[in-house]
């Protein structure tokens, strides 16, 4: 026993003399978070490309973080506080805020300003980037994005004699028609994450996110708690995230669902032809969610050049292909977006389609615990009946804009 | 014939005292288990049905192919153990020596010593993460199974005091007095006499710090890099931003729960009076 | 001879030296971030806007007690305590008492009653939240089929049955616990004390009642006590499993405190933390005099 405790001590030492030592060369650490292990595994892939073809010497050590529900920004967050974590991370938008005020992240505008591929990535998305920063310097790099849209099984819609709808009103009366034989019209997202479908709703009725407290605002909030408390949803609707809407879509308990192309794969594996999809309608407006995934440098990089070279890399070089086309995300680089293979896939046709219309939350410092907390509690209380569509509203105003 | 009857009344009774209620508790306790298991070797096409169904109609194995192939859980699974047993030995000596002064000796400061053990645990660790991290990078622990042993141990110590502190309370004073009458001095009282009497509740400590150890995950994913992750996070990369990998996460459950299981299998036969009546007379 | 030594009469060092090896390890680690956590509860400690941190007095603490959520959760912290922990004493006693007996298979159903313990926490709330659902979940599945309900239950949708769920499960995942450490304080226990009892004809329920339950009282007072912080403190079960949801009905304290600090305020969070120490130390005052009174100190 004590031999074997040790042997084990001093293999600890060895390895935490091991990670010290300093590489020859520069090497840049990067940590993400994959959805699945094939994911992972394509972008040590990336990786091994990047460190083979850069030609400078450049050595990117990638490190998979679990999503842990968004628990990994927190963690990111700990160890950039703690004095330690990567040089460069992928990305969710609403993190900007906290990370900017404790000056964590490095500003990327002298970069951008002598990089020649900056003009692939449309100009309305730099402007998204500038804002989450706090409006006058980009320290967000875009990477891929996600469009959301409405996920509709054609053979329960055929057998409810019920067409895609092209209006909003048609959306709400398919939802109904849809209802029947043990099957739901609308997968619902009640818990965290369902503000993304729920911002459709407000804006068909000619709201906004600005002012949530208006009339239509207000009522777009009521057709969300109709459908629930009418039954056109799953009774577990509040409780209801991500991995519940899209197990009930794929056990074929729900007709229509809410979400991206990121689902697609599975979606196509579980019901071959039998689902499609269409951009959520609109009625007075017309808004959808975009989802966004970027990558960012830290401001405790000691080789930003180099780190910038891996942010181009995944930008609009080879990383933005090669990872579009494994996780069919929407790419942000034009050249990319031109392949015949993004031209060609269903789903991808339905997000480029929705994208004029694709939004985001304003990026405040009160973001995240709105969509973490403030969001969820509320529209549940809403959902089963114990405060009304106003006061649900009136809350979710004065909390994002605290 | 009335005796046999009699065995068999008795051996009904004893059913129903002791048989059933096991067999009920257990059925609670390893449900969840079965159904981890049929989820397991569920063919994927079969994941996602509105019936519920008690046995998959083509039970496949290949999720433990993938897990144990391209997933590579024996990684993890190893770094985990190497973390979990350092803990536990660590501990286990650290807080026997600490629980053995508490419950022996009455000393200036024990009171406010031990209440402070407690605190210890009192404090959500959320707070403590940034510090924590701060720490660990200044020693040069950051990234190196050392800083999870440590970390734990910091959480599993105070714990262990406590328990074994009890343990020892509840242990007639008697037995050491007699040795140290006859001549024994205190280390010797302790380890002949204290130490085999006390092996049923080190291991039940041991088991406690080993878990405590086996499942934690904030700190291993800070604390930890790919090198060294352990199996919770490990698992926890199997739940995306779009989609849990059921299969794989229901195969790397069942497979993290046998090797303990298998451990304490063999184990537990100390877990049996250590105090026979030879001892009690001294 | 006195076997324990009293303080006076001369110092003893053998005491702390065999304390100093675990006062070492806590002291230096935790220590300094928890004096950190007291120093966040003065501040306006928002990490989101941290060139606004300042020092504001009990501001923090004030705030709170005007907080519904807050003291709502106080009293859901109990119940989940209480029932929790509770159940999981029953059970767990019962079980060790029930391993302690003489049967063919007791090795192995000692270890696999260990298995909700081994199993990972994220698999746990994972698993569960599948056992409870609500459109295809086989707890559903079984009530219809013996006839007890006669349709869905949405139990984590619903606020009724939302905080009995999480209860549920953690009773489930902390059984062994109660199990194995009462297994091993029962070894303890001189036979002679039982075939005294034997040959007086005492019954199984007096013998308990008589011999095990005080013969054991330490060690069910420190592990209840131990689990009381733990279950209190505990976030994952709740956090995979609703978040603390619907609408606030398995908020905890300990997950609000999650929540907000996870959420970057910081000083909120510690003044809750704090709060939660001093109570958690209050329920464990009246077992602390009795102990120390019990041994004379």
């Amino acid at each position: 026993m004590k031999k074997i405790l040790s042997t084990l001590l001093a293999l600890m030492m060895v390895l935490s003399l091991a990670s010290v030592a300093t590489a020859e060369g520069v090497t840049i650490k990067y940590w993400f978070w994959a959805d699945n292990d094939a994911y992972a595994a394509t972008m040590q892939e990336m990786i091994a490309d990047f460190n083979a073809t850069n030609g400078q010497g450049i050595t990117v050590v990638g490190e998979q973080i679990p999503w842990d529900g968004g628990g990994y920004s927190n963690t990111v967050f700990t160890a950039a506080m703690g004095g330690g974590g990567p040089d460069v991370a992928s990305w969710k938008l609403t993190a900007t805020p906290s990370f900017v005020a404790n000056d964590l992240l490095a500003p990327l505008d002298d970069y951008l300003a002598a990089w020649s591929d900056s003009s692939q990535i449309e100009t309305s998305l730099w402007d998204v980037m500038r804002t989450a920063g706090g409006g006058d310097k980009v320290y967000v790099m875009p990477w891929n994005t996600q469009v959301l849209y409405v996920y509709y099984r054609p053979s329960l819609f055929a057998a409810a004699g019920v067409s895609v709808p092209t209006t909003y009103q048609e959306f709400l009366d398919a939802c109904a028609a849809l209802t029947k034989d043990g099957v739901y019209g609308f997968g619902m997202r009640g818990a965290k994450g369902g503000q993304e479908p729920w911002g459709s709703f407000i804006h068909a009725r000619g709201g906004s996110f600005a002012d949530l407290t208006t009339p239509e605002a207000v009522q777009g909030m009521q057709d969300f708690i109709d459908l629930f408390q009418k039954g056109y949803t799953p009774p577990t609707a509040p409780s209801d995230g991500f991995s519940q809407i899209i197990d009930n879509f794929k056990s074929g308990l729900t007709a229509m669902t809410i979400h991206h192309i990121g689902s697609s794969a599975g979606m196509v594996e579980t019901f071959g032809d039998d689902v499609g999809a269409f951009v959520f309608p609109a009625g007075v407006g017309q808004w959808t969610s975009m989802g966004d995934t970027e990558n960012v440098m830290f401001a405790s990089c000691a080789n930003k050049d180099a780190a910038f070279a891996w942010l181009s890399y995944l930008a609009t070089g080879k990383g933005q292909e090669t990872w579009c086309k494994v996780t069919g995300n929407v790419p942000v680089a034009a050249s990319v977006k031109a392949l015949d293979e993004f031209q060609q896939n269903p789903f991808m046709k339905v997000s480029i389609q929705g994208a004029p219309y694709a939004g985001i939350l304003p990026i405040l410092d009160t973001t995240t615990e709105w969509i973490s907390t403030v969001w969820p509690s509320t529209v549940q209380q809403a959902l089963l009946g114990e405060i009304t569509a106003q006061e649900c509203m009136d809350t979710l105003q004065a909390e994002l804009y605290k | 014939m009335p005796n046999s009857l009699c065995r068999a009344k008795r051996s009904v009774s004893r059913f129903l005292i002791v048989g059933l209620p096991l067999l009920l508790i257990l059925i609670f306790l390893l449900f969840p288990y079965y159904w981890t298991l049929i989820t397991s070797l569920k063919p994927n096409r079969e994941l996602y049905s509105t019936q519920v169904v008690y046995w998959p109609a083509e039970p496949t194995l290949a999720a433990y192919g993938q897990l144990f192939g391209q997933f590579n859980f024996l990684k993890p699974m190893g770094n985990s153990f190497v973390v979990a047993m350092i803990t536990t030995a660590l501990s286990l000596t650290v807080s026997m020596l600490a629980a053995y002064s508490f419950s022996r000796f009455r000393f200036r400061g024990r009171k406010l010593l031990m209440v402070l053990f407690l605190t210890n645990n009192m404090f959500p660790t959320v707070l403590l993460l940034i510090p924590l991290f701060t720490i660990m990078r200044q020693m040069n622990l950051l990234y190196t199974p050392a800083s999870l042993v440590l970390s734990y141990t910091t959480f599993t110590i105070p714990f262990s005091v406590w328990l074994l502190n009890g343990y020892l309370n509840d242990l007639p004073m008697s037995l050491e007095e007699a040795a140290m009458v006859d001549g024994a001095n205190r280390a010797q009282a302790f380890t002949r006499i204290i130490l085999p009497v006390l092996v049923p509740c080190l291991l039940a400590t041991g088991v406690y710090i080993f878990m405590q150890s086996w499942n934690e995950y904030t700190f291993a994913v800070l604390f930890t890099n790919d090198r060294n992750r352990t199996v919770p996070v490990a698992l926890k990369s199997l739940i995306g931003q779009f989609g849990v990998q059921w299969e794989l996460l229901t195969a790397g459950g069942i497979i993290t729960v046998i090797p303990v299981c298998v451990m304490f299998f063999f184990a537990q036969k100390r877990l049996v009076a250590g105090l026979t009546s030879g001892a009690v007379k001294g | 001879m006195e076997f324990i030594r009293k303080r006076g009469r001369r110092t003893n060092l053998w005491p702390y030296l065999l304390v100093l090896p675990a006062l070492t390890v806590v002291v230096c680690v935790v220590f300094v971030p928890i004096l950190n956590a007291v120093s966040m509860s003065l501040q306006n400690y928002d990490l989101r806007r941290p060139k606004l941190i300042s020092f504001i007095g009990l501001e923090n603490y004030i705030k709170l007690f005007a907080d519904r959520q807050f003291i709502a959760s106080l009293y859901r912290t109990a119940l989940w305590v209480v029932f929790g922990v509770g159940f999981q004493f029953v059970f767990g006693f019962a079980l060790a008492l029930l391993l302690n007996q003489e049967f063919r298979g007791r090795a192995l159903a000692r270890s696999v009653s260990l298995i909700p313990w081994v199993t990972p926490g994220v698999l746990i709330a994972l698993m569960w939240r599948w056992l409870l659902d609500g459109n295809y979940g086989v707890i559903n599945d079984l009530l219809q089929k013996t006839g007890i309900t006669d349709g869905n239950i949405a139990f984590l949708a619903a606020r009724a049955t939302a905080l009995p769920s999480v209860i549920l499960t953690i009773v489930w995942q902390g059984i062994p616990f109660f199990a194995l450490m009462l297994l091993a304080g029962l070894q303890g226990i001189a036979h002679e004390l039982y075939e005294a009892a034997d040959i007086d004809g005492a019954k199984s329920l007096q013998k308990l009642r008589f011999i095990t339950i005080p013969s054991l009282k330490n060690t069910i007072f420190v592990t209840t006590m131990l689990r009381v912080i733990w279950v209190a403190n505990s976030v994952d079960v709740i956090f995979n499993m609703t978040e603390g949801g619907p609408a606030y009905a398995t908020q905890t304290l300990s997950v609000y405190i999650y929540l907000k600090a996870n959420t970057l305020n910081m000083g909120y969070a510690s003044a809750m933390a704090l709060i939660m120490t001093v109570l958690l130390l209050g329920v464990s005052i009246p077992y602390l005099r009795s102990m120390f009174r019990d041994q004379g100190v």
